[in-house]
């Protein structure tokens, strides 16, 4: 039979190549602006947030992220409740590291009330925060990749995870809200094999890391997509008080645990890791290099683990003398904050909580201006935020 | 100019002492970060000092809330603190400083200058304590709701706004230790 050329598809144009050609070179083509909205369910947002986007074109004109979702009104819920209850409350805020952000509260805590912490309980909140910076950077490690097409990335990353996230359900039963650290020292002492499973979790994670790099930093995809893309100016970060990895991918170097050591940090040899262009390439690139610094603090805090009881001198019931203290620590995304002010109550009088994800997305109108739509999402998965940890 | 020190606070207490003298009140060291009191007209002239001064430099926005102080210590206590207050804190990451700057607002008609042009960090925050205080900045762009739904009434953050569960039981109930023994439990 016969086919029918004319059905199976005339593939002379349309349109005149070079009539099409004049039309596109043309001084006089019109655009106009829209406004598209992405979210609040969006995949690229993890969470629920919205980005309201005037477009010009391909161009993004103006980009204003809409957040409160999720808003819990923690700062409002803490002063209704003991110090005990507000462990758990805080750990819910980022929810990929929910040990980080119990520690601000009870240094604030120990400081107003001059509680001594035991040196083994010290040393052991160190080994359970880097393996819960492990676990954050790995998962965005993970969601990063998958944001740009590849997904491989995601089934590496939850290989590696689950022999740390082990390493913590052991000691604390769970794996994703702690409730682990006690003014004064921590809830319980680990259980017999919970070093070892530490140590072979964050030893596998360095022995494959960096094959897991070049994955994706190594990949001529990945390069185009995220070089030069969504640059953050140094000067701006500072301005909006950007912090954590993004703020150390625009070639600023500050670190918590560096220039203001808490805990022990003082005593252990790592680096901070920062890039100078602050473009998406070097966001992550600064993300991924973090968890060899995290998996060396954490060898080294086992390796020097003192024995000796894991909690201080405390009072039995917690009640914070009048006074204010700002305390800050080095959270995976950032610095988190809190600023606790006690009238000498069981609860605090106002607690202010600052978490990193709230000043590293607020930046976004200023970096999504004058960027690509096909950009967007590359722009948005490097910047690392989690909705909790805005919304509180 | 002289060198300064990592995390020398009392450098930057007389650095203010000399450049702001009377205009600051309380230029007081609370756990190693320097605390201010300064009245809202003085406020954008402050955070651009020291935003700018060489070696000073606190130019790293950490946040800016507020605080109603109205209830707080006894009810007949002598020196009430001033019921509402903006509370800003700075950090100098050159210097490794800190400085809280308290600006006190008046409850009744609470307005405070927007230092959006100095840091526009603090945009965001600025339109979060406006919901949660109803304390204006003048000169911010658009105050409108961050978090809250747009219909939503009152102001949570104040204490004047009761959490409706503890309207009907007053915390804490009987379960703490020493209520125990009364049969709290």
């Amino acid at each position: 039979m016969a086919i029918d050329q004319q059905r199976v598809g005339d593939r002379t144009p349309v349109h005149d190549p070079a009539e099409i050609a004049k039309i596109v070179s043309g001084a006089n083509l019109e655009t106009e602006q829209m406004v598209l909205n992405v979210g609040p369910q969006h995949p690229a947002t993890h969470g629920v947030f919205r980005l309201l986007a005037t477009i010009d074109g391909e161009v993004l004109v103006d980009a204003q992220p809409i957040i409160g979702y999720m808003h819990r009104g923690y700062e409002k819920l803490v002063e209704a409740r003991d110090y005990r209850q507000i462990t758990n409350l805080v750990s819910r805020m980022d929810w990929l590291s929910g040990i980080n952000n119990e520690l601000p509260l009870h240094l604030c805590l120990e400081k107003l009330m001059e509680i001594e912490v035991p040196e083994r309980a010290q040393y052991m909140r160190v080994v359970m925060l880097e393996m819960n910076r492990i676990l954050n950077h790995l998962m965005f490690f993970a969601s990063f990749g998958a944001e740009l097409g590849a997904i491989t990335p995601t089934f590496f990353a939850f290989r590696e995870r689950e022999d740390i996230q082990l390493a913590l359900e052991m000691a604390t039963g769970g794996r994703m809200h702690f409730g682990f650290f006690r003014p004064g020292g921590i809830r319980e002492d680990v259980p017999r094999g919970f070093f070892a499973q530490a140590l072979k979790g964050v030893r596998q994670v360095m022995a494959r890391l960096d094959q897991y790099e070049d994955l994706l930093v190594g990949n001529e995809i990945f390069k185009q997509r995220t070089i030069d893309v969504g640059v953050l100016d140094k000067e701006i970060a500072y301005n909006y008080g950007v912090s954590g990895p993004i703020a150390r991918g625009s070639g600023i170097d500050f670190d918590v645990r560096k220039d203001e050591p808490y805990l022990v940090y003082d005593r252990f040899d790592f680096e901070v890791q920062s890039a100078p262009n602050g473009d998406c390439f070097d966001r992550f690139w600064v993300l991924v290099r973090e968890v060899v610094e995290s998996a060396k603090i954490v060898e080294q805090a086992i390796e020097a683990m003192p024995s000796g009881p894991i909690m201080g001198k405390v009072p039995r019931v917690i009640q914070a003398p009048a006074g204010e203290v700002y305390v800050r620590t080095e959270n995976p995304l950032g610095e988190l904050g809190f600023y606790l002010i006690s009238d000498g109550d069981r609860r605090p009088y106002r607690l202010k909580i600052r978490t990193p994800s709230y000043n590293n997305v607020s930046v976004l109108p200023h970096v999504l201006k004058g960027q690509m739509v096909a950009d967007m999402i590359a722009i948005l998965g490097s910047f690392f935020f989690v909705l909790g940890d805005i919304d509180r | 100019m002289p060198v300064i020190e990592r995390g020398d606070v009392g450098h930057v207490r007389e650095r203010l002492d000399s450049d702001f003298g009377t205009r600051l009140k309380d230029l007081r060291i609370n756990h190693g970060h320097l605390d201010v009191i300064v009245q809202p007209h003085d406020l954008v002239e402050l955070v651009t000092f020291l935003r700018d001064a060489p070696g000073l430099r606190f130019r790293f926005f950490t946040f800016l809330s507020g605080v109603d102080r109205s209830a707080f210590g006894p009810e007949d206590a002598e020196d009430k603190p001033h019921p509402l207050e903006v509370l800003i804190h700075l950090y100098s990451p050159d210097h490794v400083l800190h400085v809280t700057i308290h600006v006190p607002v008046d409850p009744a008609d609470p307005v405070c200058p927007s230092i959006n042009r100095v840091f526009a960090g603090a945009l965001w925050h600025e339109r979060e304590t406006h919901e949660m205080f109803g304390i204006d900045f003048d000169g911010h762009p658009n105050l409108s709701n961050l978090y809250l739904p747009e219909d939503f009434e009152g102001r949570p953050l104040l204490k004047s706004f009761k959490l409706p569960s503890r309207m009907v039981k007053d915390w804490p109930g009987a379960k703490d230790p020493e209520e125990a023994a009364a049969g709290g439990r």
